[in-house]
């Protein structure tokens, strides 16, 4: 205001000095290039016009006061008449305004000279570009302008664009001789100042929005960055129009970048805008899982895409906003509490399955079990261990079964204590069913619990004289079926030894007449003398089972071996077969000795008739020992190096008249074999290879009367 | 065998046409040979004439057995070698007549067997005999 009041010094020197002529107010104003220069111009302009001073006083939109803003040559101290608020109704300033109409007040109670009061709002001529934009008429400015509609001072906000208005008043004091004309001029000039005024005032207010907009967009952005998750903003055409760095992370190719990476990128890209269609054809559903390649760390990780679209003022879609959630974590965190939950129930199905199992067993083991703990007290028993010792819930009051585990728990406290793993020691227990006592086979093991105690004992009863009962069964059922072989043999023998005699008197015949038999007749009598010793031979094969009628007895196969041998070495040494012995320790065998014998001697002399050029003969016997405590098998091999047994024959062999020797075999021997093996519950087989030998395997079964 | 003795031989088998060809075959290797069908005739041979050796069938007619031939032949000569020739005999009876020192031979008898046996039984008797006289 002080630099106005200079410039208006050579104006009321008029024309003493050689000044530059001043420029029209309309000029001077719009050297104003803000807001705030108005005020101070329109006031020197005001001063120029010949009033001894002028005040501008602004109204507060928010809090209704009305304060003084610029004044030239008014004192300050006669400005505080001027400072009211809006509700003060009465106040001349107030009243002026309120009726948006200059007025001219003579001697007023505020002031004692006469003052023109103009009230000035935000008003432009034509709409703003905002309400020019879309469209309205609406424009608060235009309204001011026009003074169509009477807007209250504290409704100066525009509905269109939300802008602020203003309000002030000029206050000028007019010369007491003031002239109609001179007000006319005096309000012309301030409404034109006041239209330079709304001119700067808009613009300056869409700067400012500009700027809050800025700021706006800084938050905004700053927001979308800080995000974790990915947030992409994509057009219609779900080009990317931005993206945080989170989601740079994914679909935006850095450089620096390997193929396999970059390609990563590309069809994460793709992956996305397939996404995007999906999600926006479905309509409804707007989430989506959508696995992509980190393009840093190459880790493919799992996200939930949610989009939701985008509009523009006019309800255009403008695009689609998609904010991804790594559910990596969340997902595998799913999937392996789902695995893990799957183990668990086949888990459990395989412990289930196996209690199945196991009590099945438990239930037809057909022995009575026993599980004890560390104490050696019964805390499981099955239903035939429960008929000894009573149940494992209720205290015992039957004396037998109080006997009983008395029994048991001095056996268990003992084994228990000891260092053993497994004991198997013999029980005599009373059986209330058979009404007997029973020696069982008492045998135990321990389950160990983690500290590498004692925990459990199990226990299970084995009824040995049911045993033996079954074992001494099999060997009556044997001597039934050697006897019955025996009765057979019996019969054959009784037919060969019918045979017999009369044989032996043509044998002896026919060797009688070896000279006497004319030349032309020796062909014939050549048949005669070799089907007679064929017969013969059969003969005495069949007569050798009736020899075997000696009893069934504990035997030493060893012993029969070497007598057999003993008696056949002669030939054997003829035969120019080298005899190799290996005969180890043999529990005895309950068999018959003779028919034994007979096999061994069976296979013997065929191993000699095989070896015609001699070699070697092998015998071996073993003691195979059993599962399960039963007494095993004594095996017997008998291996030559002889000519070996045709393959399409080895099946028949055992066969009865299947002989391998020709005219001089009587394929009786090995049939007799196999027929005593198998009365003696034995196994036999064979092994041969054409050129290499033949080796016979016998297994008798170890039984103890 | 020597020339001035042959050696006498006794065979008995209730079977005429055994006992028949085993004689001829004794004959022909150049034994005198008495063929007895029967447990008593053979005894009362033994009764009346000596003999070198005793070749007896094991099963004689009525339940007799060769045994009670040969028993006769020992009471008169305790060292005269026996054998049994039998179909059938079972192992206590082998083991009996090797356990009295008599020879068995199993029917059908190979007739090289049979005389070979014979022939040794008798060398090996009259061995000592031949090395005293000689």
């Amino acid at each position: 205001m002080a630099t106005a009041e200079i410039r208006l010094q050579p104006g009321r020197m008029n024309g003493r000095r050689a000044t530059q002529p001043r420029r029209p107010a309309i000029l001077r104003l719009l050297q104003a290039e803000r807001s705030e220069e108005i005020f101070p111009l329109l006031l020197e302009e005001i001063i120029a016009l010949g009033n001894p001073r002028a005040l501008v006083v602004d109204v507060n939109l928010d809090s209704g006061e009305v304060t003084p803003a610029a004044a030239l040559k008014w004192p300050r101290a006669q400005m505080e008449k001027f400072s009211t608020a809006l509700w003060m109704q009465e106040h001349p300033v107030v009243s002026v305004l309120n009726s948006n109409r200059p007025q001219v007040l003579a001697k007023t109670n505020i002031y004692n000279r006469p003052i023109y009061i103009h009230p000035i709002l935000y008003s432009n001529r034509n709409l703003c570009w905002e309400a020019d934009r879309i469209r309205t008429t609406t424009c608060l400015a235009v309204q001011n302008f026009r003074r169509e509609k009477r807007v209250r001072l504290e409704e100066q906000v525009c509905a269109t664009c939300e802008m602020r208005a203003y309000a002030a008043a000029v206050i000028v004091e007019v010369p007491k001789n003031y002239t109609e004309q001179g007000v006319a001029e005096l309000g012309d000039l301030i409404d034109l100042a006041n239209r330079y005024l709304s001119r700067l005032f808009k613009v300056e207010h869409y700067y400012n929005r500009m700027r809050d907009m800025e700021i706006t967009i800084a938050q905004m952005g700053t927001v979308m960055q800080s995000m974790a998750d990915p947030v992409i903003l994509t057009d219609t055409q779900h080009r990317v129009i931005m993206q945080n760095k989170a989601a740079e992370r994914f679909f935006r190719v850095p450089e620096e970048m390997t193929e396999g990476l970059v390609r990563a990128v590309e069809l994460n890209n793709l992956l996305f805008s397939a996404a995007l269609s999906s999600m926006l054809v479905s309509g409804s559903d707007s989430h989506r899982d959508l696995t992509l390649v980190d393009a840093i760390e190459g880790e493919e990780m799992l996200f939930e895409a949610v989009s939701a679209p985008t509009y523009g003022p006019e309800g255009i879609q403008l695009g689609t906003v998609t904010v991804m959630r790594d559910v990596t974590d969340l997902r595998r965190a799913d999937q392996e509490l789902r695995v893990n939950y799957e183990r668990l129930s086949e888990a459990e199905e395989v412990v289930r399955q196996d209690r199945d199992r196991l009590n099945l067993i438990i239930e037809n083991v057909g022995d009575p079990i026993v599980v004890c703990d560390g104490q050696a007290k019964i805390v499981l028993v099955d239903p035939l261990a429960q008929e000894l010792f009573g149940t494992d819930t209720e205290v015992v009051r039957d004396n037998v079964q109080f006997q009983n585990q008395t029994k048991l728990t001095t056996f268990i406290d003992a084994f228990t204590a000891s260092f053993a793993e497994r004991e198997t020691a013999p029980l005599r227990l009373y059986n209330p069913a058979l009404r007997q006592e029973i020696e069982y086979d008492a045998r135990s093991g321990k389950i160990f619990g983690e500290r590498g105690h004692v925990a459990y004992t199990v226990t299970v009863l084995r009824d040995l004289t049911a045993l033996r009962r079954v074992e001494q069964l099999k060997v009556e059922r044997r001597m039934l079926e050697i006897e019955k072989f025996a009765a057979t043999g019996r019969l054959a023998a009784t037919i060969a030894h019918e045979v017999n005699n009369p044989m032996e008197a043509i044998k002896n015949a026919i060797y009688l007449l070896a000279n006497a038999v004319p030349e032309n007749a020796a062909p014939v009598y050549n048949i005669l003398k070799s089907e007679t010793e064929r017969v013969a031979r059969i003969v005495r094969q069949m007569l050798g089972l009736y020899r075997n009628t000696e009893q069934v007895k504990p035997v030493n196969v060893n012993t029969i071996i070497e007598d057999t041998l003993l008696l056949l070495n002669r030939q054997l040494q003829r035969a120019n077969v080298e005899l190799q012995t290996d005969l180890q320790v043999l529990p005895d065998a309950v068999i018959a000795a003779d028919q034994i014998r007979q096999v061994l001697s069976n296979l013997v002399i065929n191993a000699k008739d095989a070896m015609p050029n001699g070699g070697k003969l092998r015998i071996r016997s073993r003691h195979i020992h059993g599962v399960d405590d039963m007494h095993g098998w004594v095996r017997i091999l008998i291996a030559d190096t002889g000519s070996g047994i045709p393959p399409e024959m080895i099946r028949s062999i055992f066969e009865p008249f299947v002989t391998t020797k020709g005219e001089r075999g009587t394929g009786l021997g090995l049939w007799i074999v196999k027929g005593i093996i198998q009365n003696h519950a034995g196994k036999l087989s064979v092994r041969s290879r054409l050129g290499r030998g033949t080796i016979f395997k016998i297994d008798l079964p170890v039984v103890k009367l | 065998m020597t020339a001035e003795r042959k050696y006498r031989v006794l065979v008995v088998d209730d079977e005429a046409a055994v006992l028949l060809t085993y004689q001829l075959i004794l004959e022909r290797q150049g034994y005198e040979v008495v063929a007895c069908g029967t447990s008593r005739q053979a005894i009362a041979a033994i009764a009346s004439q000596h003999f070198d050796i005793v070749l007896c069938d094991y099963s004689l007619e009525e339940q007799h057995t060769g045994f009670e031939v040969i028993t006769a032949a020992r009471k008169r000569d305790a060292t005269i070698p026996a054998a049994l020739l039998t179909g059938y005999a079972t192992k206590e009876t082998a083991d009996e007549a090797t356990g009295q020192g008599i020879g068995v031979m199993f029917k059908p008898i190979e007739i090289e067997e049979f005389l070979a046996t014979t022939s040794n039984m008798l060398r090996k008797n009259n061995e000592p005999k031949q090395q005293e006289g000689g």
